[in-house]
Formats: C-alpha cells, sequence, structure tokens
C-alpha cells in the first residue's frame, strides 16, 4: 500500500494506491499559512478504513520550501562569496547580505590566490555585531578545490560557533558559479524551518503510530529518503510540478510516446514534455525568483491560468484571472470562472449549469455582449495561451545547447503524439484543447489526482559525479563534495572512472537503504579527454555521471482504466 | 538595440580533432567550458546563447570551390562550425541580438577559394561562408572583416582579394617569422579591389600598447572612412603572450579592449592554440567586451602589467607600418581608376598554394575580367595532387553577387563553353546573381546543380 500526498498552491491531493487500484483518495483547500495542518488532514481522510501496518511508503512533495524563498522568508543569512578573477563582482547581486572574500582558484583546482586571514576574522566579527547566525560561503571553481571554503568554515566553527555554515561545494559540484552560490545560500536561508517542519511531520506520524518509511520528492521526479532530505531543503522546489508530471506518466504507463502533460489546477497550469517516454529536464536547473540554481528539475513551464481563474469586467474588456477567489459557480463559488464558461457552452453537466449560467449571465450583461460570445471569447483566450505556452516549450527545448557534433547531427525535431491531461480542470479543457490542436488526448479517471498518483508511486533517483584530472592528481564526487587525490600509481583510464563513480552511488543508495535501485543505474555522462602539452600527453581529464533515473517503484503495476 | 543581448554559441566539438595531439583536438575548448560556465555568464541577461545547426551544402559552395565536390572536402564538424556562424547571423538580422560571437570549431581563415584540402587547420573558410549567406539572405553589400589572429588569414584575403565591397584588415605576426609567411604590406588586393585589403605585418613581441597603436591609427580611422554596414572579426587569439605556436605578447584585458573600440557585429573564433592559460581570459574577455560587462577583474594569473611595455624599435617600426598603409588605402581610388583605364580584358595571375596540413601544392591560374561597370568575375584554372594520389585539374567560373549584367552572361557562357573541354576533371560556376551553384563532371558528362 503506497501513499502520496502532494501539497499544492490551491489544494492538497492525496491517494492511496494498492495492487492497480486506488484504494482511496482525499482533497483539501491548502492552508498556505500551516502546509502541516493541510496535510495532515489530507492524511487522517485517507487513513480512514486503512491497516497502518499494511503501508509501505509514504511520499510527500510540498510547496513549503518554494514558498519561503518566493515569499522571501526566512533568517537574515550572509552570503559569503569568494569569486577571484572574472566577472565583476556587481553580477552577484543574490542575497542582500553579500560579503567578498580574496582568494582564487582556477579550473584545474590550482590556488592562484591566498585568502586573507585578517579580511576572514574581520568580517566574522562583522556578522557577530550584526548577529547574523546563517551563513552560506561559495568559492568560484570551489568545485574543484574547496580549500578556501573549508577554510572559512573552519575559522567560523573556531571563532563564531554559534553560526550555522553551509558551504556551496558540498550543495552542488557542477560548474557555475552562481548557481552554486544562490543554491548554498537557500540552503542556509531555508534548512532550520525545513527541518522544523519535517519534525512535526515525524511526530504526527508517531502519535498516529505509522512506522512506513517517508519520502520527499524532489524536482527531478524521485524521491529521497527523508533523512536524506534534511540536508537538502533546494531539491524540493517545484516537486509539484514533477509530482503532476511523474502522474502524467503513471496514468499511461508503458508507452513511449511524445506527449505534453498539462496539470490544470485550481490557479494555474503546469507544462512539461515527455520526450520518448522520459520526462525533459531543465538543462540549467530549477530557476526561482529569477535565479537559476543547481538543482535538478524537469522542464516546467507554469502559467497563472486554471480552472477557477475568476472572469472579471474590468474597464470595457474581459479579464481571465491570473486569481482565483473561490470555487467555480457550478461548485457553489460565487463567481463565473473559466470552468463554468467551458460547462456551460459544451453542456458538460458539472455541478449545477444553472448557477453557471447566472453568474456568467452577469459577466456578459455588464460587457453588453451576448452569453454564447462571452464563452467563446473566454475559450479562445484559454486555448490560445496554452497553445502559445506549449509552442514556447518546445522552442526552448529546441534550442538546448549542444556541444558534441553527433549531438548536432542526430537531432530530430519534436513530433507531438499526444496531450495528457491531469489536475482538477482538465477533464473541462483538455478534450476542447486536443480538438483544437487536432492531437490525441489522453484523460484518465485519475487525472483529477494523478499528480498525487505521481508522488505515491515514483522510485528514487540518485546523481553521482565524478571530476578526475589525473595530472592535477585531483578527483570529486557529488554528491557530498568529497574530493580526493587519485594517486599516481596507475594510469587511469575512462573504466575506472566509471567504477569509481558506480561504487560512490551503490555506497550512497546502501547508506539511504535505496540499495536494491542501484543496479538501475545508467551511465549518462562519459567524457575523457588528454592533457597535450607540446606533444606529450601529460594526463587525462573525465567526466563522469550515472544516474538512477526517474521512474516508478517495483510495486507499481499501473492503474486499471 | 542597446537592451539587446549579445548572442554567443559555443560549440567546442568535444568529438572532432585533426589528430589526437594535433593542437586542433578535442581539449582545444575544454578549460574556457569550465571558464565561461563557472563563470554562469550565459545566464546574466546580457548575454543569449544560441545552438547550433548545420550548413547546407549550398551554403559552403556560395564561398568554395570543392575539389571535387563539397562532401570530399568537409566533414560534419565542418558543417556544424560554419553553420554555427550563419545561426549567428541569422540572430543579428532578425535584431534578436546586438552582436553575436560564435566559438566555434573548427576554425577557417586560412580555408580559400578552392579548397583542395585542409590548410593550416581549416577546410571551409566559416566567416566567408557567413558572409555570402549574409548578402544572399540579407542583401548586405559593405563589409569589414578585421582578422585579429595571430596567423595572416590567408585564406580569407584570397576569398575577398577581388571584391571592393569588402575591406579585409589583418594584422598578424610579421610572415618572415610565422606561417603562412604572407600578409605582406604590399599584399592589397586584386586590381578593381585596390586597398580594400590591408596587411599589418607586426614584429614579434608586439605588446597590447603596440596593438592598441594600430588600432587607434589606422583600422578604425580605416573603418570610419569605408563605412561598412557590418563589421566581421575573425577573432584569433594566439596573439596572446602564452600561445605556443607564435610570438607575440597581447594579453586577455588587450583583446578585450579591442573588441570593446571595435564593436564588431560578430565575432568568429579562429585560431589560438594556448588551451589553458589563455583561451578561457580571452575567451571571457571577448563576451564580457562584446556584452558591454565591466572587464576590469578579468586577468589571466600570471599577468603583471609592467612586464608588457613594447620596444622603442617595434614602436618605431609599427608608426612606419601604420603610416604605410593609411596612405596606401587613402590613394586606393587613383589605383584602381588607374588599373580599370588599361584597356586589356583579363588580368592573370599564377599563384602555387601549399596546403601544409594534408600536403598538396595546387597550381593556380587566375583570371580578372577587367570591367568597366564592376569589379569583375574571375575564373581560376586549378590543378593538385590529392592525397589519394588523385590528379585534379578543374575549371572554376566566380561571379559575384554584386556584378554588372554583361559579366553575369558572360560568366555563364563561359560556363558552357568549357564543358566541352576535356582536358578538366569538372568545370564549376559560381552564380551568386542566381544563386547557383554549377558543377559539371567532364568524364561522366553530368551535371549538378545547388
Amino acid at each position: 500500500m503506497l501513499i502520496g500526498i502532494d501539497v499544492g498552491g490551491t489544494f492538497t491531493d492525496g491517494v492511496v494506491y494498492h495492487r492497480n487500484q486506488i484504494l482511496n483518495w482525499a482533497k483539501e483547500a491548502t492552508d498556505s499559512d500551516n502546509l502541516a495542518h493541510s496535510l495532515l488532514a489530507v492524511l487522517d481522510k485517507l487513513l480512514m478504513d486503512i491497516q497502518f501496518d499494511e503501508i509501505e511508503r509514504i511520499v510527500l512533495s510540498t510547496t513549503l520550501v518554494t514558498n519561503l524563498i518566493t515569499t522571501d522568508s526566512g533568517p537574515r543569512t550572509a552570503l559569503i562569496l569568494i569569486p577571484g578573477y572574472g566577472l565583476p563582482f556587481d553580477s552577484y547581486d543574490m542575497a542582500p547580505d553579500s560579503f567578498f572574500l580574496k582568494g582564487c582558484i582556477d579550473f584545474r583546482g590550482n590556488e592562484l590566490e591566498a585568502p586573507d586571514y585578517n579580511e576572514i576574522n574581520d568580517m566574522i566579527r562583522h556578522l557577530q555585531e550584526m548577529d547574523i547566525t546563517r551563513v552560506a560561503v561559495a568559492g568560484k571553481f570551489a568545485n574543484r578545490n574547496n580549500s578556501h571554503e573549508r577554510l572559512v568554515q573552519h575559522i567560523f566553527a573556531e571563532k563564531f560557533p554559534q553560526a550555522q555554515v553551509i558551504i556551496s561545494s558540498q550543495t552542488a559540484q557542477q560548474l557555475n558559479f552562481p548557481r552554486r552560490a544562490y543554491t548554498a545560500y537557500l540552503t542556509a536561508r531555508t534548512i532550520e524551518m525545513w527541518n522544523d517542519f519535517l519534525d512535526s511531520l515525524l511526530k504526527a506520524l508517531a502519535d498516529r503510530e505509522i512506522k512506513a518509511p517517508v519520502h520527499i520528492l524532489k524536482a527531478d521526479g524521485g524521491t529521497m529518503p527523508l533523512d536524506a532530505a534534511r540536508n537538502s531543503p533546494c531539491e524540493t522546489i517545484f516537486s509539484g510540478p514533477a509530482a503532476s508530471t511523474m502522474g502524467g506518466l503513471a496514468i499511461t504507463t508503458g508507452e513511449s510516446k511524445n506527449s505534453v502533460v498539462l496539470d490544470i489546477g485550481g490557479t494555474t497550469t503546469d507544462i512539461s514534455l515527455i520526450i520518448g517516454g522520459q520526462p525533459l529536464h531543465a538543462s540549467k536547473g530549477a530557476k526561482i525568483n529569477e535565479q537559476y540554481t543547481h538543482v535538478k528539475s524537469f522542464a516546467v513551464r507554469s502559467i497563472p491560468l486554471g480552472g477557477d481563474s475568476v472572469l472579471r469586467v474590468k474597464g470595457d474588456s474581459l479579464q481571465i484571472g491570473p486569481d482565483r477567489v473561490g470555487p467555480a459557480a457550478c461548485f457553489g463559488g460565487g463567481s463565473a470562472t473559466v470552468t463554468d464558461a467551458f460547462n456551460y457552452i459544451y453542456d458538460l453537466d458539472i455541478g449545477s449549469v444553472s448557477d453557471s449560467r447566472d453568474k456568467l449571465q452577469m459577466v456578459a450583461v455588464s460587457l453588453n455582449i451576448p452569453l454564447t460570445d462571452l464563452c467563446h471569447q473566454v475559450i479562445q483566450v484559454i486555448l490560445e495561451r496554452l497553445k502559445n505556452a506549449i509552442s514556447a516549450m518546445f522552442k526552448e527545448w529546441e534550442q538546448e545547447p549542444a556541444y558534441k557534433v553527433w549531438e548536432v547531427v542526430n537531432r530530430k525535431p519534436f513530433q507531438l503524439d499526444r496531450i495528457i491531461g491531469i489536475g482538477a480542470a482538465s477533464q473541462v479543457i483538455i478534450p476542447i484543447l486536443g480538438a483544437d490542436m487536432k492531437i490525441e488526448h489522453f484523460l484518465h479517471h485519475c487525472s483529477p489526482i494523478a499528480n498525487a498518483l505521481g508522488s505515491a508511486v515514483s522510485r528514487p533517483t540518485l546523481t553521482v559525479h565524478v571530476h578526475g584530472d589525473t595530472q592535477a592528481d585531483l578527483y570529486t564526487v557529488e554528491p557530498g563534495g568529497k574530493q580526493g587525490q587519485l594517486g599516481k600509481k596507475r594510469s587511469w583510464q575512462l573504466e575506472d572512472i566509471k567504477e569509481l563513480a558506480s561504487r560512490h552511488l551503490e555506497e550512497l543508495a546502501l547508506s539511504s537503504g535505496l540499495a536494491s535501485y542501484a543496479r538501475e543505474a545508467q551511465f549518462f555522462r562519459e567524457e575523457q579527454f588528454n592533457v597535450i602539452r607540446g606533444w606529450d600527453r601529460l594526463g587525462k581529464m573525465f567526466e563522469v555521471g550515472i544516474q538512477i533515473t526517474p521512474g516508478f517503484i517495483e510495486e507499481f503495476k499501473g492503474v486499471t482504466e | 538595440m542597446k537592451n539587446k543581448p549579445t548572442g554567443i554559441l559555443f560549440f567546442p566539438a568535444f568529438d572532432w580533432a585533426i589528430s589526437p595531439t594535433h593542437p586542433e583536438r578535442e581539449e582545444r575548448l575544454l578549460y574556457t567550458r569550465d571558464q565561461i560556465f563557472e563563470e554562469g555568464i550565459m545566464d546574466l541577461p546580457q548575454i543569449s546563447e544560441y545552438n547550433p545547426k548545420l550548413a547546407q551544402i549550398k551554403d559552403i559552395a556560395r564561398a568554395h570551390f570543392c575539389v571535387p565536390d563539397v562532401a570530399a572536402q568537409v566533414t560534419e564538424a565542418h558543417l556544424v562550425s560554419a553553420g554555427s556562424t550563419l545561426v549567428i547571423a541569422d540572430a543579428l538580422m532578425q535584431g534578436e541580438i546586438k552582436n553575436g560571437f560564435a566559438i566555434v570549431r573548427p576554425p577557417g581563415h586560412h580555408s580559400m577559394t578552392v579548397s583542395h584540402g585542409n590548410r593550416g587547420f581549416c577546410n571551409i573558410n566559416n566567416e566567408a561562408v557567413m558572409i555570402e549567406y549574409l548578402r544572399q539572405k540579407y542583401h548586405i553589400k559593405r563589409l569589414a572583416i578585421v582578422d585579429t589572429d595571430v596567423h595572416h588569414g590567408d585564406g580569407t584575403q584570397d576569398i575577398f582579394w577581388h571584391d571592393p565591397d569588402v575591406l579585409f584588415i589583418s594584422f598578424h605576426q610579421d610572415g618572415r617569422t610565422l606561417y603562412p609567411g604572407s600578409g605582406f604590406m604590399e599584399e592589397r588586393g586584386g586590381p578593381l579591389a585596390y586597398g580594400t585589403t590591408i596587411n599589418i605585418p607586426l614584429p614579434p613581441r608586439t605588446t597590447d600598447i603596440g596593438i592598441h597603436f594600430v588600432l587607434d591609427n589606422l583600422v578604425m580611422p580605416i573603418l570610419e572612412e569605408f563605412k561598412p554596414e557590418l563589421i566581421i572579426n575573425s577573432a584569433g587569439q594566439d596573439n596572446h603572450y602564452t600561445d605556443p605556436l607564435a610570438d607575440m605578447r597581447f594579453s586577455a584585458q588587450g583583446y578585450a579592449r579591442l573588441n570593446e573600440k571595435l564593436a564588431p557585429d560578430i565575432a568568429v573564433l579562429e585560431g589560438g592554440y594556448s588551451v589553458e592559460t589563455a583561451l578561457p581570459y580571452v575567451n571571457m574577455g571577448i563576451i564580457m567586451a562584446m556584452a558591454g560587462i565591466d572587464y576590469g577583474n578579468l586577468r589571466e594569473p600570471d599577468y603583471k602589467p609592467e612586464r608588457f611595455k613594447e620596444s622603442p624599435q617595434n614602436m618605431e617600426e609599427i608608426k612606419g607600418i601604420v603610416k604605410t598603409q593609411l596612405n596606401a588605402f587613402k590613394n586606393r581610388g587613383e589605383i584602381v581608376a588607374r588599373n580599370r583605364a588599361k584597356n586589356m580584358d583579363f588580368e592573370v595571375i599564377h599563384k602555387n598554394i601549399f596546403y601544409d596540413t594534408d600536403y598538396i601544392s595546387e597550381d593556380q591560374t587566375e583570371r580578372l575580367r577587367l570591367c568597366k561597370n564592376c569589379g569583375g568575375f574571375r575564373v581560376i584554372h586549378s590543378s593538385a595532387q590529392h592525397r589519394n594520389a588523385k590528379y585534379y585539374e578543374v575549371y572554376c567560373i566566380s561571379v559575384p553577387g554584386y556584378c554588372c549584367d554583361s559579366c553575369h552572361q558572360e560568366g555563364i557562357s563561359m560556363y558552357n563553353q568549357m564543358k566541352n573541354k576535356s582536358s578538366y576533371d569538372f568545370i564549376y560556376l559560381q552564380d551568386r546573381i542566381d544563386d547557383q551553384y554549377r558543377s559539371f563532371d567532364i568524364s561522366k558528362e553530368t551535371e549538378t546543380v545547388l
């Protein structure tokens, strides 16, 4: 028995999945001031008539961290940057309390400029005076050599032990200093509230005597055990859209078509692409508050448009959304919404069609147009916005950079086979959109709660990345930021680095209780370069990536239609 | 215009090399990749990243006579590299970007009009392919190419030698001391395009100071007068003080300031083989300068400005070059008029071209029609033995896009006459007015039209 709960912006959805069946589901309005409360309300509804000891796993996707970040909440946090040479310091405008330190590392991990101890001590004193105890430290090329970051962390531990210091090389190892710095900053700022939330969740489960393991859904559509999630709050941003995408995959299991998944909720629509059965990832990492991060995420586009988007008259013209004032009129809401327009004109028989008509009529009168014209106008606008957003997604995908000849030669144009509709308002809008675009559409009786199903049945993902440089005698491993010496005893080959990466993945999987998934891991990046100076080969550089890709846990066998 | 981003197309061709230890190898842009990715410069709003695409065979045929055909001279890597410059050209002309930089390999500026093989690491001239594309698609007429590679851009010079509407300026380390051994001051363009080729052979060990003297006192005034619609920087990076193949003393800051002054509409990477100590910094410098980002914090780890003083002898020599070439440019109209008045049909030039990479020796006889009304059209008789031992003798007719009707018609009729000459293997016609590229295989009696 698998439980999935998705705490979204408007609704919190939950399902209980067992042997091809949705045993139970629940939907509650989300109380954005108390997410834990909404979550537990849904959980208690789901747990009625269920034997707790039959629960194999609970997966949670939550907007908590996303909300904290987008509302600029959290304790005052200092971002300490060690950028060295390159872009001017004013390009790093990420955090109000930013500080710059001397020190410079190059791409091979060589120290070009040493840190200045006096400067570090002065800065620490300054933070003490300002009573800032949350700190993120980020150095350019710290992913190749983190000694400067570790030195600063060490001096903090000595001089200002109350400070909680996060270093960027431990949050991410990929290239891109601003993304790494911002990810470290967001981690430092949200980690305490995130852990408080997890603690209150664990307590609530203990109160209910539920012993099933709890996983958290990540932005890349995989889950992570709760303990592993404690240190990486940022991994959970955009897990809502990831839940939708996985839900879209779950209700169409076993097919490798090119699809667009549209999750049409109350106020927003999340759009993602599935290419040959695999969700498309954002090559640049998740973007939040107009800043890129190193969080691995699906490529998702959100538009402020949902089934409950309210219809208003502003001046002489019709305005659709972007907000929601309550449910659609047909479900007893006080205002006409997008859903009401579809309901009336296509005779969908949802809730009370007469309530839809009455509220729409009021808008039509204000605009001085016939009721049917109003509905057609609304539908036209909705279809246009959705189609524009979908084509923008394609365009973005086609613009993905390529760095190898074969990638350019083998690029294929994207052929859309199908639209998968999920979310509360999908049943209303998707068939009309499909007909308009002349593309097959897919709806399932689970569509309204497919996001929660996606959370419930997703398997864990894990990515390990190893950078090796035999000349500099250096290797680094992500996640965790381990940096070490390869040793000069032997001539390292690509196969050896692959084995190193594979071993790290296995160890990591074992320590987080995911051992059974380790054999599913696949290499997604294998690069080697000869380091030649003059006509001699002085060494080799390697980039190897191995991952357990998004997918479903073994217990998932599809859902009967 | 001001708020538009700078377009960057980064194509390091991580799976292409001339040979494993050759300077043109996979590793060449590896550290540049590390530097620009780690800086996160592609994420800035001032930058817009573009992705590569393949050039069409026809795009290549617009600029080159490939022997025996385009497919024999280009690999997919060449098509991607050339195609990438076209992506940037389109982005610029469609108003998406204020300027653009194609950081691509393989390079191209040693590749000439006729291509029998690889010369100086180049098979296909990326800039020339891009310029013919810009002319065909966007009707651009006047362009300037400033070749800032340490080696003389002899391929580009050859292609635009007779074109009065393309100003080609190359500064480079003196040909007496460096490959390809050309690019002397007297090389100033064909009889009807005299003065629109300007060579600036600099003494070895010229520094930022010397190069910027040339820029301020020669290159910029000439550009000012020529008034090109677009400026292209053929952006080699081997004037850098750490380059292993050359002996100049230019710095990353110097390159950045050069691009700030020159303000090229499009820059295309050419050579530069100091893969670790120059390229990451120089490429960053060019991107920053083109995007209007302050590059004051950018420098090489070992850069000490006080080490880079221009010697008085060098400065003396540079001042002399500037004076001579400024005069030559000013007097160009007179000389072209004199040549045009010569009252002869065709001017004949004999050449021997050596392909160092492929070890091919080509014999050429080039004839230019001294037209009264336009820059004339040219025919090239070329023969060479390829590496596969095949000997080719070909006849090429090149009709420019901006020529008079009489030159256009005569070019076409010459092609039709030559099809009966059994002494040749192939007859080619580049008809840029009709955008048609014909090739006639004499032994098979078959014609290919692109």
